[in-house]
Formats: structure tokens, sequence, C-alpha cells
């Protein structure tokens, strides 16, 4: 089984901001992944961003350039 | 903690709703329907008069059996969210729509799966259509398809529909207001508490599994990630070995039980069903466990698909099952008759509008 490691997730209202935010990062050159969304996050089914955590700033600023809205980031085991 | 988060957790509940659906084809539920989603909601809509086919009106206690157990749990492990606000008129169209092709098909993808797993090749032309209907959302989703947010809204407005499922059910089994056929696939059914039972925990396991048959395909499209069709894979195992340890397993395109081989219209049938449900976000089933765990978006896609159900039977979109000739009647080839082939049509344009035009950013 896959050894789980911190990461910083960002959680989005819709898929539409989840698909953004993978361009954005990729234009950008950011490493991660969207992945389905924990299921200890939330009973939905959506996508998060998966990325290293000392990237959690980098992001951040992306999507406030890119006005990209996001429900929530944070840091956790996955 | 949440148990359901390992691949071997996933496939524990495919292997339960497996082993459920067994005992409710074993206890009277049609052949090679058990708990197929679509049929039992159209079955109930025939009980409540939506629509005037005989042979399959009855008030199937699954239905409410898998709202209320998806509510029930996600009260209890406190997952309920009472959220509502995205577009749900667009939501209701989709349940409609999702509705007249699995009534074309003649099953939503749970039947699709039971199918397979019983022989009926067909059904392996549906998955294909399902699985182009599936890519065709994604696709949408890539370009930026949204419905919009959901906001939380009163708590009580997620009680509504498992509510009125609870009156529903107590009416249909005390009172002799709803309709019930006296033969055909309406009048083959488990006892009322083995079907709700098996309802219940059938609901309470889809929701804490996530179990989806759209998103299990959309995830691996997308994000090359395999976890949901983990559920799947095992409740087809489940159910293969099922058949063909009794003796129901027979590999062909005929003489199956309510199916026919318009390979067009099955292909057609189910990829309304894949695209559909990628954009309302979730199969049938899916909008069953929403609504049970607060969404009034998914409950309105619920009442798309019981007006889907009474539009099909109504105006003749729902397909004929393939059946052999004998000593009183011809045989019949089944299908969609020219109604029903017109509403795949429709329906397809309507959904390429929703998922590449209406539900763009551009477009607001």
């Amino acid at each position: 089984m896959r050894k789980k490691e911190e990461k910083v997730l960002v959680t989005f209202y819709t898929t539409a901001e989840a698909m953004a935010t993978e361009k954005a990062c990729r234009e950008a050159g950011l490493e991660g992944r969207l992945i389905p969304i924990p299921r200890e996050l939330s009973a939905g089914c959506g996508f998060v961003w998966c990325a290293p955590p000392k990237l959690q700033s980098k992001i951040e600023e992306l999507l406030q350039e890119k006005e990209i809205a996001y429900e929530e980031i944070r840091i956790m085991m996955v | 903690m949440n148990l359901f988060y390992s691949k071997k957790t996933l496939a524990l509940a495919g292997v339960i709703m497996g082993v459920i659906a067994i005992i409710l084809a074993a206890a009277g539920n049609p052949g090679n329907m058990a708990i197929c989603t679509a049929c039992f909601i159209r079955d109930t809509a025939g009980a409540l008069k939506l629509h005037s086919a005989e042979a399959v009106q009855y008030f199937r206690p699954e239905i409410a059996g898998i709202i209320l157990g998806s509510f029930l749990i996600a009260l209890a492990t406190k997952e309920y969210r009472s959220t509502a606000g995205s577009s749900p008129m667009i939501r209701f169209i989709l349940g409609v729509i999702m509705m007249i092709g699995a009534l074309v098909f003649l099953g939503c993808p749970l039947r699709m799966l039971i199918r397979m797993s019983a022989g009926d090749l067909n059904a392996y032309v549906g998955l294909a259509g399902f699985a182009a209907g599936v890519a065709t959302g994604a696709l949408a989703l890539k370009k930026g398809f949204s419905l919009g947010r959901n906001y939380e809204t009163k708590k009580a407005g997620g009680y509504m529909i498992p509510g009125l499922m609870v009156l529903l059910l107590i009416l249909s089994v005390t009172t002799g207001l709803m309709a019930a056929s006296e033969k055909g696939p309406g009048s083959l059914h488990a006892p009322l508490l083995v079907a709700l039972a098996a309802g219940l925990v059938f609901g309470a396991v889809a929701q804490k599994s996530r179990t989806c048959f759209a998103g299990s395909i959309r995830d691996i499209i997308l994000l090359k990630n395999f976890d949901l069709i983990t559920i799947i894979g095992a409740f087809f195992a489940v159910m293969l070995i099922y058949n063909i340890t009794a003796g129901n397993f027979h590999a062909s395109f005929s003489g199956q039980p309510i199916a026919h081989a318009q390979h067009l219209w099955n292909f057609l049938g189910l990829y309304i069903v894949g695209f559909a449900a990628v954009l309302a976000g979730g199969c049938p089933l899916r909008q069953l466990i929403l609504t049970g765990q607060g969404s009034s978006d998914a409950g309105c896609t619920f009442l798309g698909m019981l007006v889907g159900a009474a539009v099909s039977h109504n105006f003749g979109l729902a397909s004929s099952a393939a059946a052999a000739a004998t000593a009183d009647t011809e045989a019949v080839i089944g299908g969609p008759a020219a109604a029903g082939k017109a509403a795949v049509i429709l329906s397809i344009a309507v959904l390429l509008y929703i998922g590449f035009v209406a539900g763009q950013k551009k477009a607001d």
C-alpha cells in the first residue's frame, strides 16, 4: 500500500474551478495533480488539487492572479 | 474514521451490493433486474399513476430504502448537508433525459452490469455507449462545464424527499391508492420487508463508498484514478460468479430477459445516460444517494427521472423487449419506436447544448 505523505489540498465549489486550476498550474510549471476529494473531507465526488506543501503560497498567488475561486486550502496526509 | 478509503473496503462495498442484488433476484424481483434504479423509478412512477403502462406499476420499497439508507447513514456519520441552488431546472431536464435513455436501452448502468453478468451481449454494446457518453461529458468538464456551485440551505430542505418517500411507502402499504401490476415486470417483486431492508443497506453502503457508475469511468478518464471502478468491478464479479454457478449465464444477443438487440439504440440509449450523468454529477443511483444526504439539486434530478419515466411510457418512447413467437403471438424484434428514436436524437442535441454552450463560463 502506498505510504501517505503530507500534501497541500485545494478544494473547490465546482469541477470547472478544479479544471481551471490544473490548467493554470500546468502553464505555470507548478507540480501537482487533480485527485478525487478525500472521503474524510467530503461526501461529494468532486476533485481537489493535490501538490507538495512547499508550493502552497505559490498556488494561492496563482489562484488570485487567475481569479479562480476555491473553497479551502489545507495541509493533510493523503 | 472513514472506513471506506482503501481499495479493499471499496471492493467489499461492491461485494455487499452484489449480494443484495442476488438476494432480491432470488426473493422475487424480475430476472436480470434485481435492483435496477431506472426500472424501479419507472415502476414507482407507474404506482403513482404518472403513467398507465399496466405491466410496470409497483411502488418499489427499494427506491425509498436507498434514499432513506443514504439519509440515515449521512445523519449518523455527520455527512448530511442540506444544499441547493446549482441550476435545478437543468438538473431536472438531465434527470428526464437520463430516464429516456435508460428506458430505450431497458435499464440504468446498474442493470447494464447485471445484464452483462448474465451474458446479455446487448449490455456490452450499452457499456460502450455509456463509456462514450461519460467521455463526452468529461470533455465538457475539461472545457470548463459547470452548473454553478450549490449553497447551504435550511436543514429541513434536504428532509423533504426522504420524508415524502416515507409517506408514500406508508400509503403504498396501508391503502389501495397506488396502482400495482397484475402481470409483467411490475408484478414480480420481493416481499416488502426484504425489499425495504435491502434498499436501506444498499443505500447506506453506496453512500459511504460514494458508488457511482458514471463517476468511476469519469475518474479513469480525467484522473487515471481507479477507486470507484473497484466497487463496480467487485459488484460485477459477484454477480458473474453467481450467474455462472446458478446456471443463469447465457452469452447471446437474443433470448435475454427484458432486452432487445437493436445495437445502435442500445449504444445511444446509454450514451445519453452517461453524458447526462456526468453533467448532473452522478448516475441515477448516485442521484438517489445525493438526494438522501441532503442535496435538493439531486432531488430535482430524481423528480426529473420520475417525470422522464412517465413521459417515456405515456408517449411511447420506451423500448419494447424482444420476444420469441408463441402459438398465439408473432415474434417481437423489440427496441424503440420512431418516437423513442427521435427522443434520443433530441436528447443528444440538448446535452450538447447544455454541455458545450449553456454550461460553459462564457455563456454567463
